[in-house]
């Protein structure tokens, strides 16, 4: 009896073992950013659900249209007093910030990426549509039942994070948690999410950022997602942000 | 009496095994006796000044806000500001440190020819190396109202590193990790460390080691003095062993009822030790003197004469204490009063069950039973005591006239009394808190925090105006350096939006520039979660009474005139509490003394049976009072939280002396009728009971001018000149009293003791 669970234990790690050596870390990171990223262009409508450390929530709500990595526009359109609100992020971190009650749009460019983005726990960095494998080196450290576990370094020395730990899903490539640990080797913040498949990408389809130091979380819940409408760049330009 | 005290020595060993079983109770207990130093807890919740102060402390993260100071030449260097950001980052991944705002690390908002931005003072993975860069941040901070004086000083010699603290954090663990891990990097800048964390830290290590040097000194010092004085080893333990029984227990008990040491009660031990074994002074010595054949006759005579002036001495001295309960401002000197008197009345207790119980449970028997012993004088009573009994009947005027003088001196000095509650001269001179707060006082205009709070909607123009018109009132005071509010960003912001450095006047515009905001790391410093509280954050520079009182009514004036119903202004602060405090150091030194001294006069004429006899008794501690108040007059010691509590302690004590010299005269009045006779013998036997006590209680409060806290310096030696005076007062202005008032009216045997 022994040995018959010992034989099998030794079948389950030389399986796991055959595994990780069939799949390195670049590869898995690489196909991770393939489902994240592999869609031309997305239109969708978010809702962002921020709760504070005594547990109230106060929710915003925007649209959000995407083209490549590097094209986006968050639109707010919920509460009434941040409707209007638009932020229109362009390639080397070009991004202009458009407010309807001064009818004027500005270049911001936050020189920290690591600050939140509107009130929320993510930050600029996290928000960045940038392929993983161009941020990180990987290194796996494990896997488990249905997830690969990577280690990834930040290439920038101007990261604030020392490392994030980030668990993929073994058989289709999409991140289901990320752990974020500081300069000090603690982990800050801890991002999960439920992917679903719409058409034929993987979509995130709830996100949610914990600040474990600030016990305050950010929820951002996907909907009308619809992808690969050939959207043209005209759509990410000032003039448009200002419509 | 007598069947009282048979009824002790009968239950001897109940009394011993008892005392043993609850020491070794209480004794367990004091493993779980904290420290407590933050003496914002200590401030009064009935008080709105002192409550709001704690509440918005609290809210806005303020009272948990640590400094750090790095002061050189010149600190727009390339070594200064690596250093700064060494100290920065270090500061970021220390546990419980919850935001780091330092010249590397700070929210700027700027005005670019293309737009704006919203980000970091300088980049702290590209510091500026190059000279040009550096000369061109300096130009910048000084530009800036938010940077200049508050994270760079004026001469560009200090910057500040501020760091707050998480909610739940150990706040003393963290400071003291700070000072370990930033000290430890061995930076070429001299560091200061301040604020209240850091405050809180170096008060409690000052308290650990008074109570470790202290005790122990008091100890030895009060054990040479009972040495000198009985020359026996039962004078030296029974008074010792009694004392550090009732400090076990009350250190036990305030352990059990969850109270916390503090500043103040630091000292219990201290005084317990000084005035507890004063109870079994007096039941040695009058055992000592009553030498009869049969030992345990003798005993029961000896006890049955000092029961009743040991339980008055006692409870006077409790009522002295307890007295602070009613006048306090501060909590932690109420659980001071409440825990002295119960740690007194243990004493006594001790010293009439528990010290004769084993006297004579394990024959500590006077060894001379012969008579002749008492006739031996010793230097006391032969170099002290009989010549001050003959000169007490020969010139009793002119004794009396020596009071007078020094009573009417001291009146006039005593118009020179000053009151000091900051904080700072708690420390000496030489202490590194004490350094970084001056030097935060002198480059950083203070660390004393300044609240003005507004209640309305955060975000409408009309608050924002008020809170930024309030800004520039307070800074037309030469005592505040800058005042920060979100009102100051939304007008940076504006700037920044091509509008004009203004609030705007449209509230969504308010609103959508708060969407950038949202989320900073100084946000939750300044307004509240539901936007419906904001405050302007300020440090007031001068210490100085006078100053902060001016400073007080200017704001009260200006509020007033200001507060609106969409818009409630309050202010607080430190400086706001200290007026408050100020003024209750002097209402509660008033009520305290009336209170005690009525108190005293009551249960003393009570007790003596003679409104006459309780008023004779204040007389010396009277007396004293008003020489303590005269000596604080003219030595400039002021009036702090520590100092207020001498007055009616002086009188606790000080009527011990004079009840005694009271009791004695009416027992020997009794035994043989002559007024001269019954002075002379009192001062005799009594006398030498008073000296051997003052001795031994000032000398242990004078090891207090060894403690690492002014305030409690000056406790010591004010208690130690209290105690003289009042020795001195009940052995020979009483004495000349009694003698004077006998003349006038004759008091005879029946009218004073039944």
């Amino acid at each position: 009896m022994r040995n018959l669970k010992l034989s099998v234990l030794l079948v389950l790690f030389l399986f796991a073992g055959f595994n990780t050596n069939a799949q390195d870390a670049d590869t898995i990171l690489k196909k991770v950013d393939e489902v994240m990223y592999s869609p031309k262009d997305m239109t969708g409508e978010t809702k962002i659900v921020l709760t504070n450390k005594s547990g109230k929530q106060s929710t915003r709500e925007a649209n959000i249209i995407q083209k490549g990595t590097d094209k986006r526009i968050f639109r707010f359109t919920s509460p009434s007093s941040q409707a209007g609100i638009a932020v229109l992020s362009l390639p080397d971190d070009v991004m202009y910030l458009y407010m309807p009650a001064f009818r004027k749009e500005r270049r911001i460019s936050s020189s920290v990426k690591s600050q939140k983005f509107a009130g929320t726990d993510f930050s600029y960095d996290d928000m960045e549509a940038k392929p993983n494998a161009e941020k990180y080196s990987p290194k796996l450290l494990g896997t488990e039942e249905n997830a690969f576990i990577l280690e990834l370094k930040p290439k920038s020395k101007k990261s604030s994070y020392s490392k994030v730990i980030m668990k993929v899903h073994k058989i289709n490539y999409y991140p289901i948690s990320v752990e974020f640990y500081d300069k000090g080797n603690k982990k800050i913040k801890e991002g999960k999410s439920v992917y679903k498949k719409i058409g034929k990408y993987w979509n995130a389809q709830e996100m949610t950022m914990t600040n474990l130091k600030k016990n305050h979380s950010t929820k951002m819940i996907m909907s009308n997602v619809k992808y690969d409408q050939n959207l043209s760049d005209d759509e990410f330009t000032v003039r448009k942000l200002k419509q | 009496m007598e069947k009282f005290t048979k009824l002790i020595l009968k239950l001897k060993w109940l009394i011993i095994l008892s005392v043993f079983a609850l020491t070794s109770l209480f004794s367990y207990q004091l493993k779980n006796l904290t420290i407590n130093s933050d003496i914002i807890s200590s401030l009064p919740d009935d008080d709105l000044v002192a409550k709001l102060y704690k509440n918005i402390g609290s809210e806005f993260g303020g009272n948990d806000m640590g400094m750090i100071v790095l002061e050189t030449d010149n600190i727009f260097t390339k070594k200064v500001l690596e250093d700064v950001k060494q100290v920065t980052d270090s500061l970021k991944i220390t546990e419980g440190i919850s935001t780091v705002t330092s010249i590397t690390d700070v929210l700027d908002i700027k005005t670019t020819e293309f737009g704006l931005e919203i980000g970091k003072l300088v980049d702290e993975y590209e510091l500026p190396t190059r000279q040009s860069e550096l000369d061109s941040l300096k130009k910048y901070v000084f530009s800036k109202e938010m940077y200049k004086g508050s994270i760079v000083s004026e001469d560009a010699t200090a910057t500040l590193v501020l760091f707050t603290l998480l909610d739940d954090a150990d706040k003393q663990a963290v400071a003291k990790e700070v000072k370990e891990k930033i000290e430890a990097l061995g930076l070429s800048e001299k560091l200061y460390f301040g604020g209240l964390p850091m405050m809180m830290n170096d008060i409690t290590s000052l308290i650990v080691a008074d109570m470790v040097w202290l005790i122990p000194i008091v100890f030895i010092l009060i054990a040479l003095i009972l040495l000198l004085s009985f020359r026996s080893v039962r004078g030296v333990i029974l008074p010792l062993l009694t004392a550090a029984i009732s400090v076990v227990w009350t250190l036990g008990i305030m352990a059990l009822a969850d109270y916390e040491i503090t500043i103040i009660s630091n000292m219990i031990p201290i005084i317990l030790l000084a005035i507890g074994s004063a109870y079994t002074i007096h039941v040695i010595n009058s055992i000592n003197l009553n030498v009869e054949k049969d030992r345990k006759k003798a005993l029961i005579k000896a006890l049955s004469f000092i029961i009743v002036p040991v339980i008055l001495a006692s409870v006077t001295t409790a009522i002295g204490f307890i007295s602070f309960v009613f006048g306090a401002y501060l909590a932690m000197i109420q659980d001071f009063g409440i825990f002295t008197s119960l740690g007194t009345l243990i004493a006594l207790v001790l010293s009439i069950f528990f010290v004769p119980s084993l006297i004579s449970a394990f024959s500590m028997y006077n060894k001379n039973t012969e008579k002749t012993n008492t006739n031996k004088k010793d230097i006391i009573s032969n170099i002290i005591l009989q010549p001050l009994a003959k000169l007490l009947f020969k010139h009793p005027k002119y004794i009396f006239s020596v009071w007078g003088i020094l009573i009417m001196i001291s009146i006039s000095a005593m118009f020179f009394i000053q009151t000091s509650v900051n904080m700072n001269a708690y420390f000496k001179k030489d202490n590194p808190t004490r350094v970084a707060e001056d030097i935060m006082q002198k480059k950083f205009g203070g660390s004393m925090p300044i609240y003005i709070v507004f209640e309305g909607d955060m975000q409408s123009p009309e608050v924002l105006k008020l809170m930024k018109k309030t800004g520039d009132f307070m800074e037309t005071d030469h005592n505040i350096n800058t005042t920060q509010s979100v009102a100051d960003l939304i007008e940076e912001m504006n700037n920044a939006m091509g509008e004009s450095k203004k609030i705007p006047d449209d509230k969504a515009k308010i609103e959508q520039l708060w969407f950038l905001l949202d989320g900073q790391d100084i946000m939750p410093q300044l307004v509240s979660d539901e936007l419906d509280k904001g405050i302007i954050q300020s440090k007031f520079a001068s210490a100085t009474t006078s100053d902060i009182e001016n400073f007080d009514e200017k704001m009260k004036k200006f509020i007033a005139e200001n507060s609106n119903e969409n818009c409630k202004i309050q202010l607080t602060g430190m400086p706001s509490v200290y007026v408050k405090l100020n003024s209750s150091l002097l209402s509660s030194q008033f009520s305290s003394l009336i209170i005690a001294i009525f108190m005293v006069l009551v249960i003393v004429g009570l007790i003596l049976r003679s409104p006459l006899k309780g008023i004779f008794a204040a007389v010396p501690v009277v007396a004293t009072i008003i020489v303590l108040f005269g000596f604080m007059g003219a030595t400039a010691i002021p009036l702090d939280i520590a100092t207020v509590l001498v007055g009616s302690i002086a009188l606790g004590i000080g009527i011990d002396y004079s009840i005694h010299i009271i009791v004695g005269f009416n027992y020997k009045l009794k035994e043989n009728g002559d007024v001269h006779k019954a002075i002379e013998s009192t001062i005799m036997t009594s006398g030498k009971a008073i000296i051997i006590n003052v001795l031994s209680v000032a000398a242990g409060f004078l090891v207090l001018l060894f403690s690492q806290l002014v305030p409690l310096q000056n406790f010591g030696l004010l208690v130690a000149i209290s105690m003289i005076s009042s020795g001195l007062g009940s052995l020979t202005l009483l004495p000349v009293v009694l003698i004077l008032a006998n003349r006038k009216k004759k008091i005879t045997a029946k009218q004073t003791f039944n």
